[in-house]
């Protein structure tokens, strides 16, 4: 019986980085252990810095941190055309991250500060997701991203089949690990309306959910609002945790 | 029914002669103030006074995730999995959730009996114990006592020093045989615990509630402070509902077929290709969460669906109590259709 | 209590049996057709109308209906729109290659009851995928029934399905067919216009006619309303409904619209039966 779901060929990958907290980068996470077999499947063309002479095209793209200088937005436009599918690594790729904390003073139109004439003046821009400049199509979230995620979506892209995208909160996760809510410690957590992905990591460790997998689709805020404040957080401070990894996306929502 | 006495001192040794016999699964500390039903190593450990489990035992019968089957991606073939099915010994459950395990009985074996659970079901003992209501458990509202005691082979009743022990079935007389630390059976009042947390119509009355409840108003209230995370499914004792999906190992060649829990209260569980969600509100897939319990199956069945653990509102982060919700549906249908008896009931549904 | 699981008889429901694929079309873009045969060349002994699962070991599994007629023998068809993960790797499948199938599931429409009775037919997209198999029943038993008039409404002309057969359909004196596109083209020489604008001018037997309707959500709504005014008895009328499914068998619960649950009670409705319940259309 012929092969049909197994992958026939290596797949061109390149790898590049931006402005990042530096958490994520590929070669620091904990990946020795599965390294050797991902390279069965792949033919790393660039690493890093893009040379044109090097390969014109990869199959996929993956990029870590955020758009925030002007030359960043010239880079990532060239590795969008080489690239047939650009996937964002880490929260500072796929929602701006903590590095988009600076921006809470409102963003114009992000778009028309880049594209506009000036746009040589400005020798910073707001932190913005790599989907703020390029169409993005697939996000690995988490700060650092989230390694079970990165598996799943290389392992997809590889036998070339579209990713899951997690959707549901990490208290589904939590619930099916049979966490003690850290709500019934004193605790507040963002475990509601974070999206999942990550195995509930942080509450299986005691530690609350600060939200760095970005918000599900459809989040109830006013709903969570409320049950932060209930749990003895002022509305400032429950704000404040819910914009650390949300700033970018939802700059306005919380004010 | 034969009676014992078991004195709280010989609880352990209690247990050790279970665990002779087969695997116990008893109720142990989790986190700070929780409880989980786990597989006892030290009998010590085994605590029966306790307000709930986190999860009930579908655990072990349903589990979280579940391996389907295995295949390989090169020869394009499938494995089996083989489902165990030992000698297990459930020690110190509650009354609601035996019941919840006779409820998930008859969604296994109703129409396609599923030969996953019913496996896992079988060889299995159980021994109930009482428990002193807390302000979530609502198990009477539903008809289910604190002592009831079908599904159990042996219950055990909480008294001052120790517990009555009722032998219910032969299995259980074969799994009580040669533990002798039992004295003669206690001479107790008749036991009926109050609880607190109660439903204020009489359950059987429910499904014409829901049956006037499906435009009313609470459903939006409630959408208002739930955050769809789905909590309430998920440690429901009476949920059974899944999703599946194909893991693959790093090799690419082999993978597994994997089922996990999932809940009708989270946002894609009725979305459909072409964008089309048919439960897209809060509202919507509350509503469909309360009927599941109080009128769908029970329309089929005549029995609630819900056993009145408490678990979903003592859960929720959002402070949603289910006892709640029906008593502002029974308000309103009281207001509505009770109070105006001479007008015939306007059909919603 | 232990379970005494033997009196359930209980049943493997998720192990997929391995067939081939003999035989593929493309029609769209979008949709292809393929012939399936399981080992031995068996029988699926489907109802026309009834669904199966089919699998991809490491991709996943989706429900697609059985768009051939239990008449046809040895074999039988599917036709697939490429959406998500399943169907894509679908379409990149050959001739000679094995996929899983568990079924058949779900309801059919109860054919031994339509004998005698003239057989109205409104497939709108896709939905003339599952209505194709008992189109094929009524051709292949065409003596057991009454007309056979057929309403097929698609986007745009590129995204008819079964091009081959609606020329068969249009030229057989036995078969009333229409066709209507939302937006022509211009080589598009027949109607424009959405389904629902090719009823009025139908000349039916109502108590006599059983119409079957199958389309996108948003359509049934309309159908129902121009078959009403048409005075077509709620009694007569059957149709089928798509919901999320994972499992196919009455327990993964994804596919529930109400109290019912599409892969047992449905996907064939009675529409007597559904009409009460407000989630259905
Ligand atoms: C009774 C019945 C008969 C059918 N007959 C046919 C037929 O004959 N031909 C045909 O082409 N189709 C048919 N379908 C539809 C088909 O089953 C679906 O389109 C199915 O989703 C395709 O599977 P897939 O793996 O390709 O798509 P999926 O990868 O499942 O994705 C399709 C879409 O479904 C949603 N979705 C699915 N899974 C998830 C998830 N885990 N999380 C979030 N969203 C999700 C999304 O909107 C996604 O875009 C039928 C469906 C039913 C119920
Ligand atoms: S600990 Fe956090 S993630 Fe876990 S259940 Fe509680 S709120 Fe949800
Ligand atoms: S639990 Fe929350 S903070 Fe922790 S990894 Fe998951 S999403 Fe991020
Ligand atoms: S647990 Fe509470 S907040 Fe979560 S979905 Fe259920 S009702 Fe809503
Ligand atoms: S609905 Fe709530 S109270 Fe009822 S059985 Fe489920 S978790 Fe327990
Ligand atoms: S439909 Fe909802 S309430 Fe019913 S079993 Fe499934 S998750 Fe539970
Ligand atoms: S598809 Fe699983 S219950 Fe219907």
């Amino acid at each position: 019986m012929t092969t049909q779901t197994a992958p026939k060929t290596k797949i061109k990958i390149a790898y590049f980085d931006f402005t990042s907290c530096e958490g994520c980068q590929l070669n620091k996470l904990n990946l020795e252990n599965h390294i050797l077999d991902l390279l069965e499947h792949v033919e790393i063309v660039e690493f890093r810095e893009a040379m044109d002479d090097k390969a014109d095209s990869y199959d996929v793209a993956f990029i870590e941190g955020s758009i925030s200088t002007p030359t960043c937005v010239e880079r990532i436009h060239d590795i969008r055309r080489r690239a047939k599918i650009l996937v964002a690594l880490g929260s500072c790729a796929s929602i701006g991250g903590i590095n988009a904390m600076k921006n809470l003073q409102p963003i114009e139109d992000v778009r028309e500060i880049v594209y506009g004439e000036d746009k040589y003046l400005f020798p910073t821009l707001p932190a913005m997701p790599l989907s703020a400049i390029v169409k993005v199509d697939y996000e690995i979230h988490g700060c650092p991203m989230s390694i079970p995620e990165f598996l799943q979506v290389f392992k997809a892209l590889a036998m070339g089949k579209a990713p899951i995208k997690p959707d549901s909160p990490v208290c589904v996760e939590c619930k099916l690990r049979e966490n003690e809510c850290l709500f019934d410690r004193g605790m507040v957590c963002l475990g509601p309306i974070t999206r999942s992905g990550c195995d509930a990591i942080c509450p299986s460790f005691g530690q609350f959910c600060t939200g760095c997998r970005g918000l599900v689709p459809n989040p109830n805020k006013n709903a969570m609002l409320d049950i932060l404040t209930d749990h003895g957080l002022s509305l400032q401070e429950a704000e404040k945790r819910l914009l650390l990894f949300n700033s970018y996306q939802h700059p306005d929502t919380f004010k | 029914m034969k009676r014992y006495n078991l004195l709280l001192q010989n609880i352990p040794d209690f247990v050790k002669h279970l665990q002779a016999q087969g695997e116990v699964l008893a109720p142990h500390t989790k986190g700070d103030n929780s409880f989980s039903f786990d597989k006892v190593t030290d009998a010590n450990n085994v605590i029966l006074d306790y307000n709930r489990t986190l999860q009930s035992i579908r655990k072990f019968f349903l589990p979280p995730t579940e391996r389907l089957l295995n295949y390989s991606l090169t020869e394009n073939t499938f494995t089996k999995v083989e489902i165990e099915n030992n000698q297990r010994i459930f020690l110190g459950v509650h009354s609601y959730d035996m019941q919840a395990v006779l409820k998930l009985d008859f969604n296994f074996s109703d129409r396609t009996p599923e030969v996953n659970y019913l496996k896992r079901r079988e060889n299995c003992t159980f021994i109930g114990v009482s428990f002193e209501p807390d302000d979530f458990h609502f198990s009477r509202s539903v008809g289910i006592t604190v002592e009831a005691t079908e599904g159990f082979d042996i219950f055990l009743n909480r008294h001052e020093n120790g517990y009555e022990v009722q032998v219910l079935t032969e299995r259980g007389e074969g799994i009580i045989k040669g533990f002798n630390a039992l004295e003669n059976a206690p001479e107790l009042a008749e036991t009926n615990r109050q609880f607190k947390n109660k439903i204020k119509f009489n359950h059987n009355r429910l499904p014409e509630v829901m049956e006037q409840s499906w435009k009313s108003p609470v459903w939006d209230e409630v959408a208002k402070r739930c955050v769809g995370c789905g909590t309430c499914n998920l440690v429901c004792p009476t949920c059974y509902c899944f999703n599946v999906v194909d893991n693959v190992d790093l090799s690419l060649k082999d993978g597994s077929r994997d089922r996990h829990w999932d809940g009708c209260m989270l946002n894609s569980f009725a979305a459909v290709a072409g964008g089309e969600n048919f439960r897209e509100t809060l509202a919507s897939r509350q509503r469909h969460r309360i009927y599941r319990k109080f009128k769908y199956i029970t329309d089929k069945t005549g029995d609630p669906w819900c056993v009145g653990c408490g678990r979903c509102a003592a859960y929720c982060t959002a402070d949603i109590s289910i006892v709640e919700i029906i008593n502002q549906l029974s308000d309103e249908f009281e207001q509505n259709y009770l109070r105006k008896s001479a007008a015939p009931a306007e059909q919603i549904i | 209590m232990t379970l005494s699981t033997q009196e359930h008889n209980p049943r493997e429901l998720y192990y997929p049996e391995m067939a081939e694929i003999t035989a593929i079309k493309q029609y769209t873009e979008l949709e292809k057709w393929y012939e399936i045969t399981l080992p031995g060349g068996r029988d699926l002994e489907h109802q026309p109308g009834q669904f199966a699962i089919f699998s991809l070991f490491g991709i996943g599994e989706a429900a697609i209906s059985i768009c051939s007629a239990p008449s046809k023998k040895g074999a039988f068809d599917i036709c697939v729109r490429k959406v998500g993960m399943l169907t894509e790797k679908l379409h990149q499948l050959e001739i000679g290659q094995k996929i899983g199938v568990r079924g058949p599931f779900g309801t059919g429409f109860p054919v031994a009851d339509f004998k005698g009775k003239d057989i109205l037919i409104i497939g709108g997209g896709i939905g003339i995928v599952p209505l194709r198999s008992l189109i094929n029943h009524v051709i292949d038993n065409r003596d057991d029934f009454g007309r056979l008039v057929i309403l097929y409404g698609a986007k745009n002309p590129q995204e008819l399905l079964f091009p081959d057969e609606l020329q068969k359909w249009n030229d057989d004196p036995r078969i009333e067919y229409q066709v209507t596109v939302d937006q022509g083209s211009p080589e598009w020489q027949g109607n424009t216009g959405v389904i629902t604008t090719l009823i009025p001018g139908l000349d039916l037997d109502l108590d006599n006619t059983i119409a079957a309707i199958v389309g996108p959500p948003i359509m049934y709504k309309f159908v129902l309303m121009a078959l009403k005014s048409k005075r077509l008895p709620d009694e007569n009328i059957y149709m089928s409904l798509e919901r999320r499914m994972k499992c196919g068998v009455g327990k993964c619960g994804h596919c529930q619209i109400n109290d019912s649950y599409v892969c047992l009670d449905g996907p064939v409705y009675h529409f007597p039966d559904i009409k009460n319940l407000p989630e259905a259309i």
